[in-house]
């Protein structure tokens, strides 16, 4: 089956990704749970969705984590279905995961749940829905942490509220290499939202791939706050398109088509050149300057050439054979 | 310098506000500092990194006496060091404490949006009303003048306690 990240990623808005914070009332939260209590939530939480009367359990399947190894968690990671804490800290923990990906559940992060939807393209209603659904048919059979005051009881308080972060992954390039994507950080924390690198928390930029997001989760309600964050998604959009249109056609063109030269012909090819090249190339598809067959590529090989996703796929950790291999793939699929 | 706030432990928070013209300066220990809204909750860094280095005005306040979450035996002290509550119950038994960081947080602290159906009838029929209202408000901005007469009727309904939610 095609993966989420497989359609709807050509655009500027490459992604769009929701996530519920929720807690079951009157059990410690993850940060202070013993082994018992955490096995007992994982079993109520599993059974809630997996035998629930709805359709959707077809669909999921339920990764036992402290069965998988530190490469499959890393590569799990690349593909953005768990946090990098997820992933460190596995003992005792479950997932439960779609076929396509897409939703995946982490039982026993920073909250008892954690329900994340992702979608290719700019879908902040029609993903929140999926969530949402997910959340209600949770609260069908468990007691979900809520105070009429604070919304959502969630460990962290910053989460409060709706317990909702909505974010979208931006490709910024030409807002990034005029600068102004710090001034537009400055601004959009004013408004309660926050941009950060890909990975989010901590992470740096890599590929002009960018995270915004809403910060505020208390006093604003799910639709003002997706509504908020489409509204200033909708103007990055235009800025950087109109920054892009100033830009010097000749050198921007030469740019992808030396990218595009490469990718084509090298022989190694580590990730972090492999990145600097893909956001040239996924600026020349989006321009028009070259075409591929298939406009997602750039950002389904991107992915699926991670470090970990390539350790992974050779059952190696050298290096220079995950090199070898990248430049493999990427001579195949560029030509 | 003693905070000025419990006098009891040197004063490592200083807040300087300037507020129309008229500037001040309040000097407080950790814990008051956090008690007041003017620390803590930085994903556990700020505290943490004072709590280190000033490590004994953090421990000296609280007494071995000190208040603990019920459900999973928390002190108000672990909630600001880690910045993280407990479990859900923490928020009942230390909201007092935390609503002025979750003020400058959030900038409100009244939960505004969905409902889970574990709420009670009251507190979900608040919700559904006030989710009729902001259709309504974007509704009129809109210049959707039926679906406005619509909801106000649902409104006005809502609002009498005959819940079609």
């Amino acid at each position: 089956m095609s993966k989420w990240y497989e359609s709807n990623t050509s655009g500027i808005v490459v992604s769009t990704r929701i996530r519920l914070a929720r807690n079951l009332a009157g059990v410690p939260f993850p940060g202070r749970m013993n082994d018992s209590q955490r096995t007992e939530v994982n079993k109520k939480i599993i059974d809630s969705i997996m035998n629930g009367s709805s359709a959707l359990s077809k669909d999921l399947k339920v990764v036992d984590m402290d069965s998988i190894s530190d490469a499959e968690a890393l590569a799990m990671v690349e593909r953005h279905i768990i946090s990098p804490a997820f992933a460190r800290n596995r003992k005792n923990r479950r997932l439960i995961l779609s076929l396509d990906e897409s939703i995946s559940i982490m039982l026993g992060e920073e909250d008892h749940i954690r329900i994340q939807v992702l979608k290719g393209g700019l879908q902040l209603f029609e993903t929140y829905e999926i969530a949402n659904n997910i959340d209600t048919l949770l609260s069908e059979s468990l007691t979900i942490a809520f105070d009429e005051q604070l919304g959502y009881l969630t460990e962290c308080p910053t989460n409060l509220g709706t317990g909702l972060r909505a974010s979208v992954m931006l490709h910024l390039p030409a807002l990034e290499s005029t600068g102004e994507i710090s001034q537009l950080a400055d601004a959009v924390s004013k408004i309660g939202l926050t941009i950060r690198g890909m990975y989010g928390e901590g992470s740096g930029s890599k590929a002009s791939l960018y995270q915004l997001s809403n910060q505020v989760t208390l006093g604003i309600s799910e639709k003002s706050a997706l509504d908020n964050l489409k509204s200033i998604t909708m103007q990055m959009i235009e800025r950087e398109q109109v920054t892009c249109k100033n830009f010097d056609k000749i050198s921007l063109e030469d740019s992808v088509f030396r990218s595009f030269g490469i990718l084509k012909n090298a022989r190694l090819l580590s990730s972090d050149e492999m990145m600097q090249y893909v956001s040239q190339i996924k600026i020349g598809v989006s321009l028009g300057i070259i075409k591929l067959k298939d406009e997602n590529i750039p950002i389904k090989l991107m992915i699926e050439t991670q470090p970990a996703m390539m350790a992974l796929k050779l059952n190696s950790q050298d290096a220079s054979e995950r090199d070898i291999e990248r430049a493999k793939i990427f001579r195949e699929q560029m030509s | 310098m003693m905070c000025e706030q419990c006098g009891k432990n040197p004063a490592t928070t200083h807040v300087h506000t300037v507020i129309n013209g008229v500037s001040a300066q309040k000097n407080l220990c950790t814990y008051c500092a956090v008690a007041s809204g003017y620390a803590g909750f930085q994903s556990g860094g700020l505290m943490n990194m004072l709590s280190s280095v000033f490590g004994d005005s953090l421990a000296a306040h609280p007494t071995s006496n000190e208040k603990r979450c019920n459900c999973c035996g928390a002190t108000f002290s672990d909630i600001a060091e880690s910045g993280k509550a407990g479990c859900s119950d923490c928020y009942r038994e230390f909201g007092p404490q935390l609503m002025n960081s979750l003020q400058r947080m959030h900038g409100k602290t009244k939960h505004v949006g969905k409902v889970p159906q574990s709420a009670s009838g009251e507190v979900r029929a608040a919700a559904y009303l006030q989710n009729l209202k902001d259709e309504l408000a974007q509704a009129v901005t809109s210049e959707e003048f039926e679906k406005a007469a619509k909801l106000r009727d649902q409104i006005k309904l809502a609002e009498a306690g005959e819940n079609h939610e």
